[in-house]
């Protein structure tokens, strides 16, 4: 018993208030009722050997469940209440901790009043929320600095780089020796300006320069394999406080060269953001998997998570869009994702999220390989593959054709003809199905590729006028449309209209070559004359006819532009710039007739520019600034402008961004001979005309 | 006198107890004081024609230092979610946290809170993500324990419905 007093004596003294469990809710009270106890509770309700205390704190009634389970179980150690606080009559906060025990058969519960050492705690608890808050202020405001910064840069080089793209032109032009050096200055000055500007922003954020940083500037080849592998270490400890495993795929060759085109620090940072984005959507108990995969010149990282996958009723697109005065729905602040897609597009890559087939939801980005690509080193990119598209490109043809280009968008016309004639074809080209009617009539051509949507006549009508021609003759004109649809469905709208083949938009090279070579090739090997009501053996090739094809037609994000238009024109670098000077030149021009058209509401205009502007784009494989395009193109079409002005301003942005991604093509000092003057750009003078 | 038990939930500096102090004391302190633990307080409101005391616990906010116990939300009547409009974070978490809620204890009453309407100029959750929320059942209130705006109507709307059940 003297042991007992002792300790009775000191846990009063420590301020403790010492119980013992006899059942029935009710304890007995073992030394004194402390003064705290007075402060908080009152007197001491009833008899100190049946104390009710649930009565007095209602979390003590909460606690006593757990405590009772603690007895119950019969296991060593205690059962902890945590911290709670009650009130003394005066309003001041009493800190307290319970604590269950069974100390030789006897259910104790100990009351301490945290008092003296609370301060502290809170303290420490204090700094560091206080931190956490300044932390999340600070990551939101560089977020918003940055994008405000990356927006100040779009808007500042856009002129410029329409007056570089206008500088470039007049350089191919025939100009006066003194001309040309006024042409010269000019442009060098106008580039001079431009890494002024880039440099004044630079200074104010040291995150914008990284971000402006290409790997050509910085030298790094970063191992995507072994940021991943960072960044899950690094996320481990905050994914287990969030019960949710975090691994790496166990599938990935880790030996393998992962290298990408890229820098690490913001390989890092785009971890973070994707792996923030799966542990706050991921349910716990599940698993969030990163992994790197082989994509052909890419690799392609990824973060699988198990959560609900993406909102049924959101868009992609959505998902990376532009961060607005904090009020985005999508993400913490709706910046991260779309810090991550600028990023990634900046370094000639994509990316993208989708609904897992088998749950939850894949968010994945792509780089290009180290060796390959690098914004404004897509020029000198691949030397290999250059120097193989260009043996393919010289390859001479069986035969050489005769080739017609029917397509009112300016820059897809001249693209054909320049890949036709430098394969040896010869070929001329026409802005609608009406002239190309005409010069049919004029003159012989092998085959006649035609666009689909054209004003005046379009390709089908102008394919329905020339079978009504041939009726009833041994006449038969092979003609190939060209469509950016290019579905099973509409093979079949080809074929019933008369045409022999179908040739996907945007236009690629070795696909060019292949339907206009093969189908003409068909064309010659049948008997002539034919039977004009006989079923002809049509050679329809749409991208579900193969593989290939179906690679080459998915239109690409904007961040591939440039592999696009590489593919497009099997990475001829003269054609490359000179595609992209007049684009430069000539969408902005068509993006103010789309403006006034819309302010003037005028549909038929808007139509038709939306449509012209869709072809040009579509060259470069921006779909999504292909998407905006096409959807205010059928606005114009269906007189429905209601909702023209926003798409409107997508679509400027999403030019911007085009613009910008193709700005280190005619801003690079030239690696090769400067472009040969007076490209085609218009009608070529008519070949010989072959007997009928 | 009928007792009920309503739980303060939310991250940490969303201004739960900001709330119960508008309520409790008619106070406001713009000065952050981080919540350990919990902070049990009542009052008496009428609602109905009755009296009721509510017996408020405000929680902590989770967050990498402290994990809320589910065992603090057991016997609870109904329950107010906390958010702090200016920080859309928080609302994801306080969803995220619901769904937890939901599941331990089933359907509650409860109502969504986006607190600190007071700061609209540094409000990051708009109408349409409100009007999700609103489809998706809740009954969103904005409140600011600065200007004590609805934050006497929040606490006896869900005393009533807890009343109801």
């Amino acid at each position: 018993m003297a042991a007992s007093s002792i300790f009775e004596s000191f846990f009063a003294s420590q301020g403790f208030a010492l119980f013992e469990f006899v059942g029935d809710e009710a304890f007995r009270l073992i030394g004194n009722w402390p003064p705290w106890c007075q402060s908080a509770w009152g007197d001491i309700p009833g008899d100190t050997e049946h104390l009710r205390l649930g009565e007095v704190s209602p979390f003590l009634e909460n606690f006593l469940f757990d405590a009772e389970e603690f007895w119950n179980s019969n296991a060593s150690g205690s059962a902890n209440s945590g911290n709670w606080s009650e009130r003394d009559s005066a309003g001041r906060e009493i800190p307290l901790e319970a604590s269950a025990y069974l100390l030789d058969g006897k259910r104790l519960l100990i009351v301490r009043n945290l008092s003296e050492t609370f301060a502290q705690q809170q303290e420490l608890f204090q700094i560091a929320r206080d931190s956490l808050l300044v932390h999340e202020k600070l990551l939101r405001e560089i977020q918003k600095k940055e994008i405000l910064l990356h927006c100040i840069v779009h808007d500042l080089t856009q002129p410029l780089s329409a007056m570089n793209g206008v500088f470039h032109l007049l350089e191919r032009e025939h100009l006066p020796a003194q001309l040309k050096k006024y042409v010269k200055a000019g442009e060098r000055e106008s580039q001079r300006q431009e890494l002024m500007i880039r440099g004044i922003l630079e200074a104010f954020s040291s995150d914008l320069a990284a971000q402006n940083s290409s790997p050509e500037k910085t030298g790094e080849s970063p191992d995507l394999a072994e940021c991943a592998q960072r960044a899950v270490h690094d996320f481990s400890t905050a994914f287990r406080d969030h019960d949710v495993r975090l691994r790496f795929d166990s599938r990935v060759n880790k030996s393998a060269d992962w290298r990408v085109a890229g820098d690490a620090a913001r390989l890092d940072r785009i971890f973070g953001n994707l792996l923030e984005n799966a542990m706050r959507y991921s349910p716990r108990g599940t698993t969030v998997t990163v992994g790197v995969e082989d994509q052909r010149g890419f690799v392609l990282a990824f973060v699988d998570d198990q959560g609900p996958g993406l909102p049924k009723n959101q868009a992609e697109t959505q998902l990376f869009a532009l961060f607005s005065k904090g009020k985005s729905q999508a993400g913490k602040a709706g910046l991260g994702l779309y810090f991550c897609k600028i990023t990634v597009e900046r370094w000639g890559g994509a990316i993208g999220a989708e609904t897992r087939t088998q749950g939850g939801s894949r968010f994945w980005f792509r780089l290009p390989r180290s060796e390959k690509t690098a914004p404004g080193a897509e020029l000198v990119e691949s030397k290999k593959s250059a120097s193989r598209e260009k043996r393919r490109e010289k390859q001479k043809p069986a035969k050489r054709l005769r080739v017609l280009v029917a397509d009112d968008a300016e820059l897809n016309r001249d693209l054909v003809v320049e890949l036709l004639e430098r394969r040896g074809h010869i070929a001329i080209g026409v802005a609608d199905g009406r002239q190309a009617v005409a010069e049919l009539e004029k003159h012989d051509f092998d085959v006649l590729l035609i666009d689909e949507e054209m004003p005046n006549m379009t390709g089908l009508q102008a394919t329905q006028a020339i079978r009504k021609r041939e009726a009833g003759t041994a006449l038969h004109q092979v003609i190939i449309g060209i469509s950016g649809h290019a579905m099973e469905e509409d093979e079949q709208r080809f074929r019933e209209a008369g045409m022999d083949a179908l040739l996907p938009k945007p236009v690629h090279m070795q696909k060019l070559y292949e339907v206009v070579e093969s189908t003409a090739a068909r064309a010659g090997k049948k008997p002539q004359p034919r039977a004009a009501d006989a079923t002809p053996e049509v050679l329809i090739t749409s991208p579900a006819a193969s593989s290939a094809s179906v690679s080459n037609s998915i239109p690409r994000p904007s961040g591939d532009v440039i592999g696009h238009l590489h593919r497009s024109t099997g990475g001829n670098e003269k054609l490359m710039r000179s595609l992209v000077a007049i684009l430069l030149a000539d969408a902005p021009k068509t993006l103010a007739q789309i403006g006034r058209a819309i302010a003037q509401n005028n549909a038929a205009e808007l139509g038709a520019a939306s449509h012209l502007l869709k072809g040009s784009l579509a060259i470069f494989g921006a779909a999504k600034a292909v998407e905006s395009a096409r959807s205010l193109e059928t606005m114009g079409k269906t007189a429905n402008l209601r909702e023209a002005p926003l798409e409107f301003r997508t679509l400027e942005t999403e030019f911007a961004l085009l613009r910008t991604a193709l700005l280190p093509l005619i801003s690079k000092p030239k690696s090769s001979k400067p472009p040969r003057p007076n490209a085609k750009r218009t009608l070529k003078p008519p070949v010989k005309r072959r007997g009928r | 006198m009928i007792q009920k038990k309503v739980c303060m939930l939310g991250s940490f500096s969303v201004g739960k107890t900001s709330l119960v102090r508008r309520f409790v004391d008619s106070i406001f302190d713009d000065k952050y004081h981080t919540t350990i633990g919990v902070k049990v307080d009542k009052k008496v409101v009428t609602t109905s024609g009755q009296d009721v005391t509510l017996v408020l616990w405000d929680i902590h906010g989770e967050d990498v230092y402290q994990k809320m116990r589910m065992s603090y939300l057991r016997g609870m009547s109904g329950y107010l979610l906390v958010a702090d409009g200016t920080r859309r974070q928080t609302l994801d978490d306080a969803l995220s946290l619901n769904e937890r809620v939901v599941q331990e204890f089933g359907k509650l009453p409860s109502l969504l809170l986006l607190n600190k309407y007071d700061l609209t100029d540094q409000w990051e959750i708009d109408s349409a993500q409100e009007s999700k929320l609103t489809a998706a059942g809740w009954n969103v209130l904005h409140t600011s324990a600065k200007t004590g705006d609805s934050v006497e109507k929040v606490f006896l709307q869900l005393a009533q419905e807890a009343l109801g059940r």
